[in-house]
């Protein structure tokens, strides 16, 4: 067994980081790797594909139902799915309630303290909510945790806006700590020169786009059923997009200390590609004033 | 002779501050002065935040608002919210003394908390509370109210406690108060007793909340900002009493919420600890049109001109009765205990470093006993209270906001003081300098210092410390 | 010459009649109170078994709870290290409280300093406090080492305390070299126990540097043991045995520094070159579980070494203790202790018969609570009650164990996770003779009339009880003492009107 590699998945709310995370990891999967999936939302939707639920009992739920972490047990959140990955949900409140941050580090703890990472893991992957907004979404990045972050993105201009300060948040970490920014995956949405965008924010921030997962309508099929595209259809020209993006996460060499943008030339970057025009006069004007 | 000199004490500190790091050094020149009797502007900066890294005195938001307002009222169950630690520290440490059957009718000395755990920051602690205040409710039925104060933790989740006792309050028919005291809430316990006065406010007044009814007469007094430590506000309310005043409230030292809700009812609302409770006096004020009167029990001189102030907002019959058992009982009293503890106190030099009023509150009593000031300041006291405290300078002095640690420990062994009065973090520091202490926030499990019999215990309790055969003893006589 | 004027303060001046009329007066006028009768009747209904019933039923409200939380237990770790700056991440109020709280156990100063962290800092995080604060202490305290723990406010917004440190000294605030420990220890998770064995775990494995070299030597570590007199007992006992040894964390020198006219910030502890060495010592001998756990986990795996573990309390405590010893350096138990064994042995035959067949109701930390109850069963007491609020599982299956071995703890019942008002319902319902348990537990003598006996965490009200040892043999006397004497007080105070007011007992 080789090292253990911890890497996380970041990016923009509903921007697919956990299908393709979850297609990713099946593909690594295949190629005989031992892989646990932490999730580290609320919506407990980051191994939903591996496993064929609904939800998983996350860590959190389960705690509080017991009254504390400490009574908890972990194979009692620990569970196998499709080509025996190990999946675990963190959990946490509803929305506008509590404190989800904090439940991120608390599932994080209890999986450390538990051993959950000392089998014979070949990668442990950290699903994170939207942005690091906060300390408790930062805690798959310190130190000892995932050194290689994956941000997913699209030619949207929200999502590399996320995608920017993500690698800020990645920044404040990877000067005391091995956390490090691994590529984009820019995940189609069919916008205006959308590769060529996104491979360009890439070089800018000092990474790679690593793969250009084209839009296909077989992953919402595959979904519908609970299922990763590779084991619902893995003779389909999507499962081997996904393949060859494992084997480039597997094979990648280059990690960097982003540097992210300032807004100003985020700004630029974009009017370069005709997303936001250069006139100020455009500023606030509704389209049919 | 004063024993500062002002030139070299602006020498002294500036040797001392410019250990701070930068940006702790320009802020903490602001917060210190020496000031020359008849000084007419105090230029120490306060209220603002404490350095981080420096030891400070000060404690939070929290500390002011359960320990110093909420808590000693004490047919109120107060519910410390968050985790178990606040509660714990605070619990029966302040010595507000109170009548009644602790557990039953009383809960002053008892540690309510929600003990919160991880799951209750993770999903939020409305629910439990919900069904904690029901409990509590049902355990003590005699309880008048409850509060529920908040911890560092609640403000940041963002859990909403006032949607909670809302609740509650209307389902028990009883007063549920919600008090926002996070400690990490402004820069002192001083934002405490705003927030404290604040809940009090909005949820008695502003909600026409109401006490037992009483037969109403011209000379109802109210008496605010004493917290019966030691038994203070006892020997406050006997001066009042002797005066002819009738007192219909007391707060918070003894309290009921019955009280609390009657403060507005009396003729004049009389204030001691103007810190921790204008807001509310200066709000009743402004409702209901009644009066407030600062005023200080703290030794003769002070305790026999408060009794005039006060007795001059009434009519001759009340000040009749003040000269006459001022005269008759006071007077020669005070002069037999001067007689006895001032030949040997007269000429000690003090420092007083104590919350936000008590320096200049105690410095006249001092004065009385011959004991001059050398040094003092506050932990939380705002630029009222340092204007104010010019009043009572008698000599040089050392003025100092939020003292460090640090810069205590440097003034001690500068100017070796006779006594300092301070806190109970401060006490065994400044014993091990051989320097004789008292707590002047507990009043060192002694009291109480308020009022006629409270002077007694005080020239009593500052003889004993300044005049203690161990000081003498600190150097073993083989060492020169 | 004049009479002296007779000054009366709080003890009795508010018995006199006049304070007691005004008393009554505001309670019927102004306090809007209950009736005497509705008080009474109250008061006799909380004390009865259907109270009891819901009083147990409670599931969220805690009352007078037996516990603390982490930061307290991790800054008592630190204390105990030479030289070291205990120092809190977050807001100042915390530091406050855990220094007032140490002050009023051990009548000593405790210095502790905290960043002072706000509202901007609760939006923005807790880095640039520290970075000033690390900066300040550096400057003005000069220490060897500064260990760092976190408040709860700074765990909720998720500060990273290594993260923080690390840029510190990159922006030269502190020296690249400056020995830092930091441990998080969020209040909400656990107790005081667990805030000790985290810094402790801190401590060891951030600043113990493993050579590989095996020295022929011991490390001992007490755990939260606030007795100051058993630091100085458990040196005394390994010097008889002439064994080289490492205290790891040892407070007797800051909790307990002479007046000599100057103050000193840091007055001893362990050494921090002693602190490094540690992993390189051949064993570590621990004097409680429940408080090192995690600690005696990571010794026991990157240190390889043996760990044992000892409850050094009472006759078997006692004797263990000295096996322990032995066994791990290898050293024969000398004279001098076995005479100290007779000793004790010889003052337990003198004075157990006072004991036997009295009942007894115990509250401590859960090591403590284990000592003690063991220690209560050899001198022949019975076990009412052991009521802890921060008991585990495991503790509770311990504990139940010990019972088990002993007549005298087959009627106990034991309660992990219950506070002093359920401990008040318990001592109404089904009194026991005497309690054991910390100043706290002065409230449940009042109000159940069973006498206390005060050892524990925290004495406020009492002088000096944490000075003597309670370990070993030696300490073993002092319980006994503790114990035997109160018994012997209370049997004076009801018997001073009898003929059994017995000049020799």
């Amino acid at each position: 067994m080789g090292k253990l590699r911890q890497i996380a998945f970041y990016g923009k709310g509903g921007i697919g980081k956990s299908t393709t995370s979850q297609n990713t990891i099946s593909a690594l999967a295949e190629m005989g790797k031992k892989i646990m999936i932490v999730g580290c939302d609320p919506k407990a939707d980051s191994t939903r594909l591996i496993l064929h639920s609904k939800a998983q009992a996350t860590i959190m739920e389960l705690a509080a139902e017991k009254g504390s972490v400490e009574d908890l047990e972990l194979d009692e959140v620990l569970k196998e799915g499709f080509l025996g990955v190990k999946c675990v949900e963190s959990g946490g409140p509803e929305p506008g309630v509590g404190c989800a941050g904090r439940g991120v580090i608390t599932a994080i703890n209890f999986l450390e303290e538990e051993g959950a990472y000392e089998d014979e893991l070949d990668f442990v992957s950290y699903d994170v909510l939207g942005d690091v907004v906060c300390g408790g979404f930062a805690m798959p990045i310190r130190e000892g945790k995932a050194q290689e972050i994956y941000i997913v993105a699209s030619g949207e201009m929200m999502a590399m806006y996320a995608a920017n300060n993500i690698s800020k948040g990645i920044l404040k970490y990877a000067n005391s700590g091995g956390v490090r920014l691994a590529g984009l995956i820019c995940n189609e949405r069919k916008t205006d020169r959308e590769d060529e965008l996104i491979s360009e924010l890439a070089r800018r921030i000092n990474t790679q786009r690593i793969h250009f997962v084209p839009r296909d309508n077989v992953v919402q099929h595959a979904e519908l059923r609970r299922m990763t595209v590779i084991e619902y259809d893995s003779k389909c020209k999507q499962a081997d997009e996904y393949r060859a993006l494992a084997n480039k996460i597997n094979d990648n060499k280059m990690f960097n200390i982003p540097t992210p943008l300032t807004m100003d030339e985020l700004e630029g970057l974009l009017m370069e590609f005709g997303i936001i025009q250069e006139d100020d006069a455009e500023v606030g004007k509704a389209k049919n004033a | 002779m004063s024993t500062i000199d002002k030139k070299q004490a602006e020498e002294f500190i500036e040797s001392v501050i410019t250990q701070y790091e930068e940006k702790t050094y320009k802020d903490r020149k602001t917060h210190i002065e020496v000031v020359e009797p008849g000084q007419e502007k105090c230029a120490v900066k306060s209220n603002r935040k404490s350095r981080p890294g420096v030891i400070t005195m000060r404690g939070c938001a929290y500390a002011g608002a359960k320990g110093v307002v909420w808590g000693p009222i004490k047919d109120i169950i107060n519910v410390s919210h968050g985790p178990v630690g606040c509660g714990q520290y605070s619990w029966s440490s302040r010595r507000n003394y109170y009548n009644g059957t602790t557990g039953v009718d009383s809960f002053g000395t008892m540690q309510f908390t929600s003990d919160f755990q991880e799951k209750d920051i993770v999903f939020g602690g409305d629910a439990m509370l919900r069904e904690l205040l029901r409990e509590a409710n049902q355990l003590f039925p005699l309880n008048r109210g409850l509060s529920v104060l908040s911890e560092c933790p609640i403000g940041l989740i963002g859990d909403d406690i006032e949607a909670v006792s809302r609740e509650i309050s209307k389902e028990i028919g009883k007063p549920v108060i919600p008090c926002r005291c996070e400690g990490f809430r402004g820069v002192s316990q001083s934002l405490g007793h705003h927030i404290a006065n604040d809940t009090i406010r909005d949820w008695i007044y502003e909600k026409d909340l109401e006490g037992q009814k009483f037969e109403k007469g011209p000379y109802d007094v109210a008496l605010i900002g004493d917290y019966n430590i030691g038994g203070d506000i006892w020997s406050s309310r006997k001066i009042l009493e002797d005066m002819g005043l009738n007192l219909v409230a007391q707060s918070t030292g003894d309290s009921t919420f019955s009280e609390l809700a009657n403060v507005a009812q009396a003729k004049v609302v009389l204030i001691h600890c103007y810190r921790s409770m204008n807001y509310i006096s200066r709000y009743i004020e402004e409702k209901y049109n009644v009066p407030w009167l600062e005023f200080n029990f703290f030794g003769p001189t002070q305790i026999i001109k408060s009794m005039r102030k006060i007795a001059e907002m009434f009519d001759d019959k009340i000040k009749e009765k003040t000269e006459k058992v001022i005269a008759e009982k006071y007077q020669p009293y005070f002069d037999k205990i001067v007689s006895k503890f001032k030949p040997r106190l007269e000429g000690k030099k003090a420092m007083l470093f104590v919350g936000g009023l008590r320096p200049r509150h105690t410095m006249p009593a001092f004065h009385d006993l011959g004991v001059e000031i050398m040094l003092t300041g506050y932990e939380f006291a705002h630029g009222d209270d340092y204007q104010r405290t010019l009043e009572y300078v008698n000599e040089t002095t050392i003025i100092v906001d939020d003292m460090s640690e640090f810069e205590m420990d440097n003034f001690l062994e500068k100017y070796k003081p006779d006594l300092f009065g301070s806190g109970i973090k401060e006490k065994y520091q400044t014993q091990k300098s051989g320097i004789p202490f008292r707590q002047m926030h507990s009043w060192d499990y002694s009291g109480p210092y308020h009022g006629v019999e409270g002077f007694a215990v005080f020239a009593r309790d500052m003889d004993m410390a300044i005049n203690g055969s161990v000081w003498k003893n600190i150097k073993a006589p083989w060492k020169a | 010459m004049s009479k002296d004027i007779k000054i009366k303060d709080h003890i009795t001046l508010f018995n006199d009649e006049r304070f007691s009329e005004m008393f009554d007066r505001k309670r019927e006028l102004y306090e809007n109170a209950a009736t005497k009768e509705e008080v009474a009747k109250t008061l006799e209904w909380t004390l009865g078994e259907e109270y009891k019933d819901l009083n147990f039923k409670r599931e969220h409200l805690v009352i007078n709870p037996l516990k603390s939380c982490q930061p307290l237990g991790a800054l008592y770790a630190a204390i105990g290290i030479d030289d070291t700056m205990p120092y809190v991440h977050g807001s100042q109020g915390c530091a406050a409280y855990f220094r007032s709280h140490f002050c009023r156990h051990f009548k000593e100063p405790f210095p502790a300093v905290s960043d002072s962290m706000t509202e901007d800092a609760a939006v923005f995080g807790g880095h640039n406090n520290m970075y000033v604060g690390l900066d300040n202490v550096y400057k003005l305290y000069k220490p060897g080492m500064v260990a760092i723990c976190t408040s709860c406010m700074s765990e909720v917004i998720g500060d990273d305390l290594n993260n923080f440190v690390k840029n510190a000294k990159e922006q030269g605030k502190i020296p690249a070299d400056f020995p830092t420990a930091y441990a998080h220890t969020p209040s909400f998770v656990g107790s005081h126990i667990n805030g000790y064995d985290n810094m402790m775990l801190s401590l060891v494995s951030q600043i113990g540097e493993k050579t590989g070299e095996v020295k022929d030597r011991i490390n001992v570590i007490l755990g939260f043991d606030t007795y100051i007199g058993n630091f100085r007992e458990i040196k005394r006992i390994l010097g008889l045995f002439g064994v080289d040894y490492i205290l790891i964390s040892d407070p007797s020198y800051n909790l307990d520094s002479p007046t000599d006219g100057h103050y000193k910030m840091f007055n001893g502890g362990t050494k921090l070159e002693d602190l490094k060495d540690a992993p390189n010592s051949k064993a570590t001998l621990l004097l409680q579980k429940y408080s090192t756990a995690k600690t005696r986990e990571y010794m026991e795996k990157e240190w390889g070494h043996p760990v044992k573990v000892v409850n050094p309390f009472g006759i078997k405590g006692s004797d263990d203790l000295m096996m322990a010893i032995a066994e791990l350096t290898g050293k024969e138990i000398p004279t001098e202790i076995e005479n100290e064994r007779g000793r004790f042995i010889d003052a337990i035959g003198d004075s157990y018969f006072w004991v036997h067949g009295k009942s007894f109701s115990l509250n401590a930390d859960p090591d403590y609570a284990i000592g003690l109850t063991r220690f209560v069963m050899e001198l022949g007491g019975d076990i009412k009650h052991v009521l802890l609020t921060n008991g585990s599982k495991d503790w509770e299956a311990e504990i139940k164990g010990i019972l088990a071995e002993y007549p005298q703890g087959k009627d106990a019942e034991v309660y992990a996770n219950k506070d002093m008002w359920h401990f008040r319902s318990l001592l109404a319902t089904d009194p026991s003779d005497f309690i054991i348990g910390n100043t706290f537990a002065k409230y449940l003598m009042r109000d159940t009339g069973i006498p206390l006996i005060r050892i524990g965490f925290p004495l406020f009200d009492r002088q000096f009880l944490h000075r003597y040892p309670t370990i070993g043999y030696m300490g073993g006397l002092n319980l006994l003492n503790w114990i035997v004497n109160t018994i012997l007080d209370e049997t004076d105070r009801k018997t001073m009107y009898t003929t059994s007011y017995d000049v020799i007992r």
